[in-house]
């Protein structure tokens, strides 16, 4: 495995590193996108440990910054967010192709990063799978029932809970809080990638309790059918918190991605071509 | 002085080719380079965009400057758990060189927050730096580590983070979120810094903070400037808020247009 950095992009102005297997590369790459606002290397170095152990495993792998994130700069186009998105994976696609040969992709994203993923995924043709890390979810009768029957059920929660509700709101801890597009848009869009033969892996996390409580849910937000599609893989991962604060949680994470791909996307390419264009500090 | 700069360069360096860096040229025939020395831990992942900030108005400002990962953090090679203090000692004296080299200026200002201010101030002789400009380093070794190892105490039962308190295995040998090798952990359980023999800027985020080692730094000729507001370095419910702060950066280019014109 091999590291490049580069600034590359359509107005040049995205800056990523590309992780790339010595020999026997795979046909498939692998985009991560950024988490919020962390830069490339992603929540305590989540990106760059991934990117290192699934292009030892045979995976081009890409970690960089969307426009006016981390080390990267605006484009200077009047483009909305969402096409800004979908362009700068576009270019990072371009990139990786050029440096290792592969011709379809898997993104990856955690959060806001799974958002992105989703956006990307429903449009663009190249992408062949997505690993969603606390992406889309809906609060269902069940994930109610769950949530609020034990604590009725406790009246010790229940005092607790009438305390809460009388202190003055807290600041904001690590919790995070997103704007989601509606229930059966996403439902649809999803369907539509799984027609197309996308592979769509979900990890939930401990982080998400707020809207996902149980592995169920998943089918009760997008239907039986979807959730027992060939091509869907749902895990919940309730002990661990949204960032993979330990490194244990995090080289679990990475050890199932990297099962996940092992699986769904096999297959082995011939050499990529000499890598050009390296940009070095000399 | 107000100049066009270049487009920063990421790349590799080292004698390995393994040290991450992004290059900021500053205007041709300039006199001075900053080398922005990053914090180890978190504190590297929430000082990031400051320092882009930092370096892009220094660079503005005609100064050269680099900013870069030691081994075994952010985008250079290494594991975390391998992070060795003596080895990021070692790569403060190269990125400086690569920095001298890549610049042609001589005069070098290090540049470091927290353990980043700790690391220019122990490697300053050997990376020969001009000058000095820290901001709340890390002075009192074994008082961090016990405060770190604290919070990791804490971070076990943080209820805003996990659904259920976790085993304490779970979390042994890290500090909130990186893995800890003796490499980092014994060096600084150690480290005691004394003021520099040579130009200096301290700056400091709260006047109650250490005022120990204000006194002492300005005995020894430093200055001290003190921020207005304090900076949450060790708080748990900060843990993943990026760390922002308009008046370091002009502090910072004041100090050095200062040193311009000297």
């Amino acid at each position: 495995m091999h590291e490049h950095a580069s600034r590359f992009g359509r107005a040049d102005h995205l800056v990523g590193i590309c992780s790339l297997p010595d020999a026997d590369a795979r046909s498939t790459g692998v985009i991560v996108l950024n988490a919020g606002l962390v830069h490339h290397i992603g929540p305590f170095r989540l990106h760059v440990e991934m990117a290192r152990q699934l292009a030892g495993r045979g995976y081009p792998t890409l970690r960089f910054d969307l426009s006016t994130l981390g080390d990267s700069s605006a484009s200077g186009e009047p483009l909305s967010r969402e096409q800004q998105v979908q362009s700068d994976v576009a270019d990072a696609m371009t990139l990786l192709r050029e440096r290792s040969g592969c011709t379809r992709f898997v993104l990856v994203g955690l959060c806001s990063g799974a958002q992105n993923a989703h956006l990307v995924a429903r449009d663009n043709e190249a992408v062949a799978g997505v690993v969603f890390l606390d992406g889309y979810a809906y609060r269902t009768t069940g994930f109610k029932l769950r949530h609020y029957l034990p604590r009725l059920l406790n009246p010790a929660r229940v005092a607790r809970h009438l305390v809460q509700r009388l202190r003055p709101a807290q600041p904001a801890g690590s919790g995070f809080r997103v704007e989601f597009p509606p229930q059966a848009r996403v439902r649809e869009e999803l369907a539509g990638m799984l027609q197309r033969g996308l592979r769509l892996c979900f990890v939930y996390s401990g982080g998400a309790t707020g809207y996902f409580n149980h592995r169920r849910q998943f089918g009760e937000c997008y239907g039986r059918a979807l959730a027992r599609h060939p091509g869907v893989s749902v895990s919940f991962l309730k002990q661990v918190d949204h960032t993979y604060i330990l490194v244990g949680d995090r080289a679990r994470l990475l050890d199932d991605i990297e099962s996940w791909l092992c699986t769904h996307f096999p297959h082995v390419d011939a050499p990529p071509e000499t890598p050009h264009n390296v940009v070095a500090i000399r | 002085m107000s100049t066009r700069t270049e487009r920063d360069e990421p790349g590799y360096f080292g004698p390995g080719q393994d040290l991450f860096g992004i290059y900021h040229p500053g205007c041709l025939g300039g006199r001075q380079a900053a080398l922005l020395c990053p914090p180890l831990g978190q504190d590297l992942i929430r000082c990031h965009r400051l320092y882009r900030q930092l370096a892009r108005a220094l660079a503005s400002l005609g100064l050269a400057v680099l900013r870069f990962d030691y081994h075994g953090t952010g985008d250079s090679a290494g594991a975390t758990g391998e992070v060795d203090w003596s080895r990021c000692l070692a790569d403060v004296a190269t990125a400086a060189g690569q920095l001298r080299l890549r610049s042609g200026c001589e005069q070098v200002i290090g540049f470091g927050a927290r353990l980043g201010g700790s690391l220019a101030l122990a490697a300053a002789d050997r990376a020969q730096f001009a000058e000095l400009i820290l901001w709340d380093p890390v002075l009192d070794g074994p008082g961090h580590v016990a405060a770190l190892d604290a919070l990791q105490s804490a971070l076990r039962l943080d209820g805003n983070r996990f659904v259920a308190p976790r085993p304490a295995a779970a979390l042994a040998d890290q500090w909130q979120g990186f893995a800890i090798g003796d490499g980092l952990r014994q060096p600084l359980a150690g480290l005691r810094l004394d003021p520099p023999r040579r130009r200096t800027l301290l700056v400091c985020s709260s006047a109650a903070d250490g005022n120990a080692d204000h006194h002492r730094f300005a005995a020894a000729g430093a200055e001290v400037a003190a921020l207005s507001q304090p900076t949450p370095w060790q708080d748990l419910a900060h843990l993943e808020t990026a760390i922002q702060s308009h008046e370091l950066i002009d502090i910072v280019g004041r100090r050095v247009q200062e040193a311009t014109y000297a």
